[in-house]
């Protein structure tokens, strides 16, 4: 879990290497930023963006513009600020100086993510994570915001599996790893493109609620359909950058499942 | 919006069948494709453990000399006994070429980052593909040559029999009664088709538990996985085996094996179309102690 | 834009709880909403509470526990500041509120039996406290984003995400509209409404680092306020006392750590008269710094308490000892909270997920190290004044402050705080504009209890959200319906907005020559400074004087701004600059009701004044800004006309209730505070 920082006490430079664009279209660039970074004060890759915000000059001391990135909450819970460090997509929030740039002189690249259109620099697109939400119905379908008594009861061990589930920021990690999720542009392909394992481990807390099933067949045609369960090739990076170590292949492999029985009833059923 | 119902003409068939076609690419790998890889790699591999299997009525042969008669019996059996042989090999091409189509599809919709993200299961997943591209390419030299005869490819243009399946085999494999250059590559090339076709099976059998539903927890796909690779072993072994044993053996000391097995049998010898500059005699065998075949 | 053609159209601005609460209220009564949001509504910072959402339920029900006790804790608990009868129908909703969220799927923790799982939290005896995990803020807000992604994929929603609120659009004293800018194409649009909800937060950011999310800069409020709505209560804000210092932001650590055994301390040497000094290698490896070398000054000031003190206090002395004495660790603003003398299971076991965080965000192992905690701007009390009609519930006099544990004197009955559906509920002195959450002044009064602030922006949402229903649909907008009025108002609204930013990008800094007078994030960074020294913790007379005339200074060097960036595209510096602007004038109206208000009440503690004062400060500090900008404040009286004022003495001996309840689950006074009450504060 913990993992001991190794930098040296004092202060230290560090360069800062950002995949730049101006937006859709325009041509990519790398820019380096030379920062100062002193051991101990918890400086992560936001605060460092911050910086370089309020004096954009470049490490061959010309001037730039800003770099344009997102973020939210920077405690890890909202899902904005992923980006690619070094070569891999994370939360850049929980990304410590101390711990990937120890070193004097180390270089920390930073690239937005590569499945979604960039919009500007180090901030993309993710409208289609949440669109494929939609795709399997990622809701319970109650009656309305009026009272009518309690939701149905259920087991602590219930509660954990949904609440593990249900910790799920659509942050983007898993797709960005995923070498089945690949960009797609034309928001026309997003409906027959592959959902993720984002969405498909939503789909599965969303049928594991009492009120939520009601909507089981209609996210298990969803997932049977075109981009559904069947597209994932079980490379299993999901899990892997999951920030929210949720158990994503789990996911998978119940709702494979789950598709299987689905398809068979269907069969006999002839619907 | 999001809700639009796409009509049902404006989608591909491969669309339209999404799952199924998903499954049946699934199940098509373990049967018949698998089976017969198993039944394949068990029967070749009896080159090398052959002598054992005959029990004591190989106690004159050497261990090479063993294999080569219990494989040519095994062939002889295989062609002489199982029904249907041909429409068994036509659901095998149908299947192959079915799970290779599809394949080819599904392996051009992913991007392979293992540069990345090197974890063991993605680098599992990258060569679950090159296995199958490389794969299919074997499988179409390897019954090309072997089975439908195209002989030009083979070094020495051995045109392997089944009435001298061990001898031919070996010739095809070694380019020659003796070892040639040419003959290496093409055994080099086998060594590298069939590692990986044993591999993708493997793999492919643990990824389908996951596909199908039957291992939902990290537990059991981990479980699953250590059978996975257990049977992989084993298969891996039996492969290397054969070839090995194929690689390694006399196709002239082969030749005399088939011959004693029909002349053991009573059977009388096939026409040879290999090794026809040479005479070769049938080996002295002791008569059987088994059952007649 | 919607399929179902709504007639009417609510504007939304802002999709966090409050937010999404009031756009599915408004679907489910037949209106349509455009909900703008600068980020997608799932990334809002309602995410970021942790602790629970307090509301009676059974269990404690049956200990003599009611919706009344929870509305006297709260009023109790803000220092009789708040407006009574709103928060009297915010305690009676909240069990209806828990409801429909549960039947939202919302992960609430369980019991064995499968019955929804309470804990102790501050100002209250009672277990009232529903919970998911530590992370309830994010539970809550998923359940109502799903709900309304399902509103919206049935087109009764529709979501202007990385759309930033500019200006309300009002005509004749009534809000028609707004206008708003696309954050990545830089257009900017008016839009048309029949009413218009502000959801926004709170405005951490005025402080420079806070426990609030990266967009809580109270931008949206500032606008409105500038437009001629008035701000309430300014200077009420909650300073939490342990929050984990970062480079970027201040992250909470619940405080559940003190209250499983954590000690707070920091290096010093004891003086030979009994007095601790500042220990010369503090900052250094505090493993090497000696039993009798830590000042476990929280221990020794209050022998009673000792660590779990309430929060306002450990505040105040933590604050006194960095700021005032400089004997913070290594003289910085840090002290340390100490877990290593638990052992590791019995941590693992109650705490470790805050030590998670902790462990990822600091890179330091809790288990073995002290944690560096500080306090941190974490809640605003006040914000955009509004409205209300009172309910049924009027009695002749005020009651005296109710008996824990004792028959509530009234029943839980909708409709006796507030008149159910009435316009005016939560309308701001703009008719057609409303506030809902953080926004809001309500509720809260000088401090708010933790777990509280999620129920009121629910409450908000499903309570307040027909009233809106009600006005657009009957109120004075139908004799007018927004579509008639003339685009032309629409047209000169987008116009004055162009025009500011025509300003900043003429403002661009082509010379090289940076400016640290005239840049934008120099000028935030020293407002953020500047308001953490004078406005936070410990406030005076003359250091507000001082507050008010940097503050000044700034808004003149705010005047000559120069960009670093004039793109036309996903401009960010031309955003954060503007927010700079509204952020002054904020923290203006924040410094001058804090120097107006010359009593100590609930957050708001001035050693200069160091008592309430009903008297003359019992009333809602509200604020004004004229067409020119220059800010003014008065002080305008509340409802208290159900709870008489007490004197606020938690945990004293003398507050201990004269016929305690058996079934209590433990003792009001003094060091029996359980240690679970204070747990989890985090909301």
């Amino acid at each position: 879990m913990h993992t001991p920082s190794t930098a040296k006490p004092g202060t230290r430079t560090i360069t800062m290497k950002i995949k730049r664009c101006d937006g859709p279209g325009k041509p990519e660039r790398w820019e380096s930023f030379s920062l100062s970074v002193t051991t101990g004060q918890g400086m992560n890759i936001i605060a460092a963006l911050q910086v370089i915000a309020a004096k954009p000059v470049t490490v061959e001391g010309s001037r730039t513009t800003p770099v344009v990135w997102d973020s939210g909450c920077l405690e890890e819970v909202c899902g904005a600020c992923t980006m690619v460090v070094n070569g891999k997509v994370r939360q850049t929030c929980s990304a410590l100086l101390d711990q990937i740039a120890p070193n004097d002189g180390d270089v920390v690249t930073l690239e937005p993510m590569s499945k979604f259109p960039v919009v500007r620099d180090l901030s993309v697109n993710r409208q289609r994570v949440f669109h494929n939400l939609k795709r399997v119905s990622a809701w319970v379908p109650i009656d309305g915001t009026y009272a009518l008594g309690p939701g149905p009861r259920e087991t602590p061990a219930e509660q954990e599996v949904r609440y593990t589930l249900s910790t799920c920021m659509s942050c983007g990690c898993c797709l960005e790893a995923c070498p089945q999720f690949n960009q797609e542009p034309d928001s026309k392909n997003w409906d027959t493109a592959f959902l993720g394992a984002h969405a498909i481990s939503q789909a599965r807390l969303f049928n594991s609620h009492a009120t939520g099933k009601e909507l089981a067949p209609q996210r298990l045609d969803a997932l049977s359909g075109p981009g559904g369960v069947g597209d994932c090739g079980n490379a299993q990076n999901c899990v892997k950058v999951c920030p929210k170590k949720i158990p994503l292949t789990e996911s998978i492999g119940a709702m494979g499942r789950a598709v299987t029985i689905h398809a068979v009833k269907k069969l006999f059923t002839m619907k | 919006m999001s809700n639009t119902p796409v009509s049902q003409s404006s989608v591909s068939f491969l669309d339209r069948h999404h799952l199924l076609l998903r499954r049946l690419h699934s199940l098509s790998g373990i049967v018949p494709i698998g089976v017969f890889l198993i039944a394949h790699l068990v029967t070749n591999s009896s080159i090398m453990w052959g002598k054992v299997g005959l029990r004591g009525d190989g106690a004159d042969m050497s261990l090479a000399e063993g294999g080569a008669f219990y494989f040519h019996k095994e062939v002889v059996w295989i062609n002489n006994s199982i029904p249907h042989l041909l429409l068994i090999e036509l659901t095998l091409w149908a299947a192959i070429a079915f799970h290779s189509v599809l394949g080819f599809v599904y392996a051009f919709s992913g991007r392979s980052n293992t540069r990345n993200y090197g974890y063991g299961a993605n680098w599992r997943y990258t060569l679950q593909r090159i296995s199958g591209y490389i794969g299919i390419l074997f499988i179409f030299y390897h019954v090309a040559t072997l089975r439908w005869g195209w002989s030009f490819l083979v070094p020495g243009g051995t045109t392997w029999s089944h009435h001298y399946a061990a001898s031919t085999l070996a010739l095809s494999l070694r380019g020659g009664t003796e070892i040639t250059l040419a003959g290496v590559l093409v055994s080099a090339f086998y060594f590298v088709g069939i590692t990986l076709l044993v591999f993708h099976f493997a793999n492919g059998l643990w990824t389908s538990a996951i596909t199908w539903g039957l291992t939902v927890s990290q537990r059991a796909q981990q479980q699953w996985g250590y059978a996975c690779a257990a049977i992989g072993t084993g298969l891996m072994l039996a492969a290397w085996a054969s070839l090995l044993g194929f690689f390694l053996l006399d196709p002239v000391q082969a030749t005399r094996v088939e011959q004693a097995y029909y002349q053991k049998y009573g059977q009388p010898i096939p026409k040879r179309h290999h090794l026809t500059d040479q005479n070769i005699t049938p080996l002295k065998t002791e008569p059987s102690t088994l059952g007649k075949n | 834009m919607a399929a179902t053609g709504n007639e009417k159209r609510v504007i939304v601005v802002g999709g966090g709880l409050a937010g999404l609460a009031a756009s599915a209220r408004l679907v489910e009564a037949g209106v349509g909403v455009d909900l703008f949001s600068v980020v997608p509504v799932k990334r809002s910072h309602s995410v970021c509470a942790q602790g629970g959402i307090n509301a009676c339920n059974e269990v404690a029900r049956q200990q003599g526990y009611s919706e009344y006790e929870h509305f006297d804790e709260t009023v109790y608990g803000g220092d009789f500041l708040a407006d009574q009868h709103p928060v009297l129908e915010m305690a009676n909703w909240a069990p209806r509120i828990i409801d429909v969220l549960d039947r939202m799927g919302v992960p609430f923790n369980r019991t064995s039996e499968g019955y929804r799982d309470l804990r102790l939290f501050g100002g209250s005896l009672f277990k009232r406290t529903h919970f998911s995990g530590a992370t309830t803020g994010q539970q809550l807000i998923y359940a109502l984003d799903e709900q309304v992604r399902r509103h919206e994929s049935e087109g009764n929603v529709t979501k202007y995400e990385h759309w930033e609120f500019l200006w309300p659009v009002i005509e004749s004293g009534r809000c028609v509209g707004i206008v708003a800018r696309d954050i990545r194409t830089m257009q900017i649009r008016a839009f048309r409404a029949d009413a218009v909800i502000m959801a926004t937060g709170g405005c951490g950011l005025i402080f420079g680092k806070s426990t609030n999310s990266v967009m809580c800069n109270g931008a949206a409020a500032a606008r409105c306020f500038r437009a001629g709505v008035h701000y309430a209560n300014a200077e009420m804000i909650q300073v939490h006392p342990t929050a984990i210092p970062g480079a970027d932001k201040l992250r909470l650590m619940s405080e559940s750590a003190r209250g499983e055994g954590g000690r707070v301390w920091v290096p010093a040497l004891k003086r030979p008269d009994g007095t601790w000094g500042v220990h010369p290698r503090s900052g250094q490896d505090p493993k090497t710094i000696p039993e009798n070398e830590r000042y476990y000054f929280l221990e020794e000031r209050y022998p009673a308490y000792g660590n779990i003190v309430p929060r306002d206090i450990a505040t105040r002395e933590i604050f006194d000892l960095c700021v005032n004495h400089g004997m913070g660790v290594g003289g910085g603003q840090q002290v340390y909270l100490d877990l290593t003398h638990k052992p590791k299971e019995y941590l693992q076991k109650k705490l470790e997920g805050i030590l998670e965080i902790y462990e990822k965000f600091v890179g330091e192992d809790p288990y073995t190290t002290p944690m560096r905690i500080f306090p941190g701007v974490h809640y605003s009390m006040g914000g955009l004044w509004t409205s209300f009609t009172p309910g049924s519930y009027t009695p002749a006099t005020p009651r005296t402050k109710h008996k824990s544990g004792t028959r509530a004197p009234i029943n839980a009955e909708i409709g006796q705080g507030m008149a159910l559906g009435e316009f005016n509920n939560a309308m701001t002195n703009v008719q057609g504009l409303y506030a809902f959450g953080e926004v809001s002044f309500a509720y809260h009064g000088a401090n708010r209890l933790g777990a509280n602030a999620l129920l009121s922006c629910i409450f908000d949402g499903v309570f307040c959200g027909v009233s809106v229903a009600n006005y657009v649909r009957s109120g004075p907008s139908s004799n007018k319906p927004t579509k008639d009025i003339s685009q032309s108002l629409y047209d000169g609204a987008v116009a004055q907005e162009s025009a500011k930013v025509k300003k900043l990008v003429d403002a661009v800094d082509t010379t090289g020559a940076d400016d640290p007078a005239t840049n934008p994030y120099i000028i935030g960074r020293e407002l953020g400074v500047e308001m953490t020294e004078a406005c936070t913790v410990v406030r005076t007379g003359p250091r507000l004087e001082r507050c008010l005339s940097k503050l000044g200074e700034l808004k003149a060097r705010y005047s000559k701004l120069k960009l670093a960036d004039a793109g036309g595209w996903t401009n960010q510096s031309m955003a954060y600059a503007r927010s700079v602007g509204d952020m002054l004038i904020l923290a203006e109206a924040l410094a001058l009701g804090a120097f107006r208000r010359q009593e100590s009440r609930g957050a708001h503690y001035r050693p200069d004044f160091p008592d309430r004062n009903d008297q003359e400060f019992m009333k809602s500090t509200v604020a004004r800004c004229s067409p020119s900008g220059e800010v003014s404040v008065e002080f305008v009286p509340i409802d208290a006309t159900l709870i008489q004022p007490t004197a606020r003495t938690y945990g004293k001996k003398d507050d201990k209730p004269a016929n305690p309840a058996p079934t209590r689950p433990s003792d009001a006074s003094g060091a029996n505070v359980p240690t679970g009450s204070l747990a989890g504060a985090g909301v």
